[in-house]
């Protein structure tokens, strides 16, 4: 009976924690997998790369990107973005992405190529406001396009002042 | 024992995930501790009031995908930023970044040098402290202790909080490695003294000390840790869980020692239905049967004998009831019932063959996959459903263990990496046609923007702009008022020009001197307006001129930039599509090995789950001869008894 118990004991104890010594040939499986994974993640870089430079070169990118600083007032369902007057982005934000950009992440909306000089941006928010209501609101901005990237960003912010959020496009150069 | 909620459906796949965890936490690498350092690769997880802000919105846009759990997105668009040189005021904390998702992918050798470069070149103090953390984590799982250790000692206390609390879990991890368990026990200790005793990173810490103590001969030291876990008020089911292992841990080791009613205690606080209840059934009823009281063990057998018989204590069940029996002189009925249990185990046999063919033949890990997709690469992830198979209740063991969900996520990985590079095939494609698209514009283009620059030579309004500018510079020189004259002065100086011929031919009449005075002061006059206007009138001039220049000049730029473009397009062109078939070659060329990993990892998961199942199996052998010898004995002591002339077993 002793010899059971002691068989069950080694059973319980056994399954909660012994550690298993790693096998050799499972090493060298395991290091020849992290070197494909290494060397995935730098081929997906160099493909990103090219593909960026071929679609979206230096000279016409432009990059709209949307923050959210604190936007406790003011609770992100989608965004809708117009490039001279044309539709080019319509983005409705999961529960994930929300939180994202709650974080502190930024998401780049929409990535494409401008001719150099004027244009304008018209970006719509819709989501619910203070005292839950839905809230849309806009924002335009007219900026110059030169031979460099442009990348603008749309923030939300909470105005505590006005207990109100505020959207705000700030462009980076 | 009290009552627990029954676990059904859910409660099923919630206590796999459970089971997984703890397990996991009980082998050297903890998985919540991995959890922590993951979500500390960025300080601002709980995001302070004000947000302190991204400075960069590339960086800010890898963090996106960061902390929605998309790491391998999160991880490629850092790489490309960097390329591009985005993040310059996240530099170094885009390094964290990317050293930290290496690491979180097994890339330790990559992961080590960028930490190491970090530090060498004397980044702020809290990257500093981060890059040491790491490093010492990238040595612990290396195997390097000592060094894991040396690099923990450099750190100055400029860890963000989750951090910290990673930080004593290593040093204990580290402390219990070289068996120093009054060590590990201090730094608990330390971080109970912090506030968060209670957090579940710390709990498991405990559990895991507590056994490895027990293991290395320090009962009592290890029997107190696991008595604190066992007690631990909380409200978490995966706590909950972990609190019943620690006293099922804690009952078959003062079983071991012969203290059958501390076992009793212990096991008493396990809940009933919880996923460790079976073990506890078994051990309450060794309890009561270590003290003689065989009809007391009676009672948890039996109920667990009837349980489902794909869980190892309910197989032992099996023999310990016709065993209490049998001590209880029921001969007749303790025959029965090992007859009954050899029956069940040579079933049980059966199915686990069954169970095995089917995980050779492929079923467990496709069903795994089906039934527990993801969306990127990461480690960061747990089985949460059990596939369908005929005897799926063999695979919770199996699942559970650490080894196997580590195998099995690498797999899963590389079936992404499969998918990742067949995607890049594909997108490939459309390169090389969007670039045969691109060349075939441009050369339809060429002969009309061509042609349009014959018809323009700027060499004819270079011409222009040469004589320009010399009769500029005379008019200047010369002081010509009158070559600025506007169309009403020209006018005015042709009549002028005309008066003064009559009066010329006029001769000496008195009218015509009159008329020739007159006519001095008109041209006085139209003199004397041209030159007050000069100076405005070569100001203008000049700065119509220095336009001229300007946009002749731009012409020239547009010109050269036409015919560069002419030059260089064919060139770029070429350019990409060479970067594209090099790619290209990389992307075919990783494909094998992809596929050739992922049979060879499937394998080995398959061959994981087999020999855990293999593992019953010679268990059920131990248990069906175990059964056939106390049958024996029981026919024997039958026989030696007709001998005697006493009954036959009843």
């Amino acid at each position: 009976m002793l010899t059971r118990c002691c068989l069950v004991l080694a059973v319980a104890l056994c399954a909660a924690a012994s550690p298993v010594a790693a096998q050799t040939t499972t090493a060298n499986l395991d290091d020849r997998i992290q070197d494909v994974k290494g060397d995935v993640i730098r081929l997906n870089r160099d493909l990103m790369v090219l593909e960026e430079e071929l679609l979206f070169p230096a000279n016409t990118q432009v990059a709209i990107f949307v923050s959210m600083d604190v936007g406790r007032l003011f609770s992100l369902d989608s965004v809708k973005i117009k490039l001279d007057d044309k539709d080019v982005a319509n983005y409705l934000y999961t529960p994930a992405e929300v939180q994202a950009l709650h974080r502190g992440g930024v998401q780049r909306i929409y990535v494409g190529n401008l001719k150099a000089g004027s244009h304008e941006l018209v970006a719509f928010f819709t989501g619910k406001g203070p005292h839950d209501r839905d809230y849309k609101r806009g924002a335009t901005i007219r900026f110059d396009k030169s031979t460099e990237p442009k990348y603008i960003e749309l923030q939300i912010k909470d105005s505590t002042g006005k207990l109100q959020p505020e959207f705000e496009v700030k462009v980076w150069q | 024992m009290r009552n627990g909620v029954h676990p059904g459906k859910r409660g099923l796949r919630r206590t796999l995930r459970i089971a997984a965890c703890v397990l996991a936490l009980a082998c050297a690498a903890p998985a919540h501790a991995q959890f922590g350092w993951i979500k500390s690769l960025w300080p601002s997880t709980n995001r302070p009031e004000p947000p302190t802000g991204v400075q960069d919105p590339h960086y800010g846009d890898s963090l996106f995908y960061f902390y929605q759990g998309r790491y391998f997105s999160a991880v490629t668009n850092l790489m490309v930023s960097q390329h591009f040189d985005r993040m310059r005021n996240h530099a170094d904390e885009a390094e964290v970044l990317r050293g930290g998702l290496f690491l979180s992918y097994g890339l330790h050798r990559e992961a080590g040098e960028i930490f190491a470069k970090l530090i060498e070149k004397g980044a702020p103090p809290p990257v500093r402290d981060r890059a040491w953390f790491y490093l010492a984590k990238i040595r612990y799982q290396r195997g390097l202790h000592a060094q894991a250790e040396e690099a923990l000692a450099r750190i100055e206390g400029n860890l963000p909080a989750d951090l910290q609390e990673d930080r004593v879990l290593l040093q204990a991890q580290l402390a219990m490695a070289r068996g120093d368990y009054a060590g590990a026990v201090r730094a608990l200790d330390a971080l109970a003294k912090t506030g968060k005793p209670g957090s579940d990173v710390a709990l498991y810490a405990r559990y895991n000390l507590g056994v490895a103590m027990i293991k290395a001969g320090e009962a009592a030291k290890g029997a107190a840790l696991l008595d604190e876990v066992g007690r631990v008020p909380t409200g978490s089911e995966e706590l909950r869980s972990l609190r019943d292992k620690a006293n099922v841990a804690l009952g078959f080791s003062a079983l071991q020692e012969d203290r059958a009613e501390d076992a009793r205690r212990s096991l008493e606080r396990v809940r009933l239905s919880g996923m460790h209840a079976n073990k506890a059934l078994l051990g309450f009823g060794w309890a009561a049967a270590s003290g003689k009281n065989l009809n007391a063990a009676l009672v948890p057998w039996t109920e667990l004998a009837q349980r489902d018989p794909s869980d190892a204590a309910v197989l032992e069940a099996k023999l310990a009831v016709p065993y209490a029996y049998a001590e209880l002189s029921a001969y007749g009925k303790a025959l029965g019932l090992y007859q009954d249990a050899i029956g069940a185990f040579e079933q049980e046999n059966a199915r686990l063959d069954e169970s095995i063919a089917a995980i050779r033949a492929g079923k467990l890990l496709a069903g795994l996959i089906e039934r527990n997709p993801g969306e990127e690469m990461g480690w960061f992830w747990n089985i949460a459903e059990l596939p369908e198979l005929p005897h799926s209740g063999h695979l919770a063991p199996v699942l559970a263990q650490h080894e196997f969900q580590e195998a099995f996520k690498n797999y899963r990985d590389l079936l992404f990496l499969a998918r990742n590079l067949k995607q890049w095939e594909d997108s490939l494609d459309v390169l090389r046609a969007m670039l045969a698209n691109r060349r075939q514009a441009f050369a339809e283009r060429l002969p009309a923007v061509r042609e349009r620059e014959r018809s323009i030579d700027l060499g004819i309004y270079d011409g222009k702009r040469n004589a320009l500018a010399a009769e500029l510079a005379r008019v200047e020189r010369e002081a010509d008022v009158a070559a600025f004259a506007d169309a009403r002065e020209r006018e005015l100086q042709a009549r002028i020009d005309s008066v003064r011929a009559i009066v010329e031919r006029g001769g000496s009449d008195p009218e015509i001197a009159a008329a020739r005075e007159r006519l001095r002061r008109v041209a006085g006059a139209l003199a004397w307006q041209q030159t007050q206007n000069f100076a405005d009138r070569l100001w203008q001039a000049k700065k119509g001129m220095a336009d001229l220049e300007r946009n002749l000049s731009e012409a020239h730029a547009r010109e050269a930039a036409l015919a560069k473009a002419q030059r260089d397009e064919p060139a770029k062109l070429d350019a990409f599509a060479a970067r594209i078939e090099a790619l290209a070659a990389r992307v075919k060329a990783l494909q094998p090995r992809v596929a050739e990993l992922a049979a060879a990892q499937q394998n080995q998961v398959q061959e994981l789950a087999v020999a855990e199942l293999a593992k019953q199996k010679e268990r059920l052998a131990a248990y069906v001869s175990q059964a056939r010898f106390a049958v024996a004995q029981i026919y024997d002591r039958a026989n030696l008894a007709q001998g005697d002339g006493s009954a036959a077993p009843k």
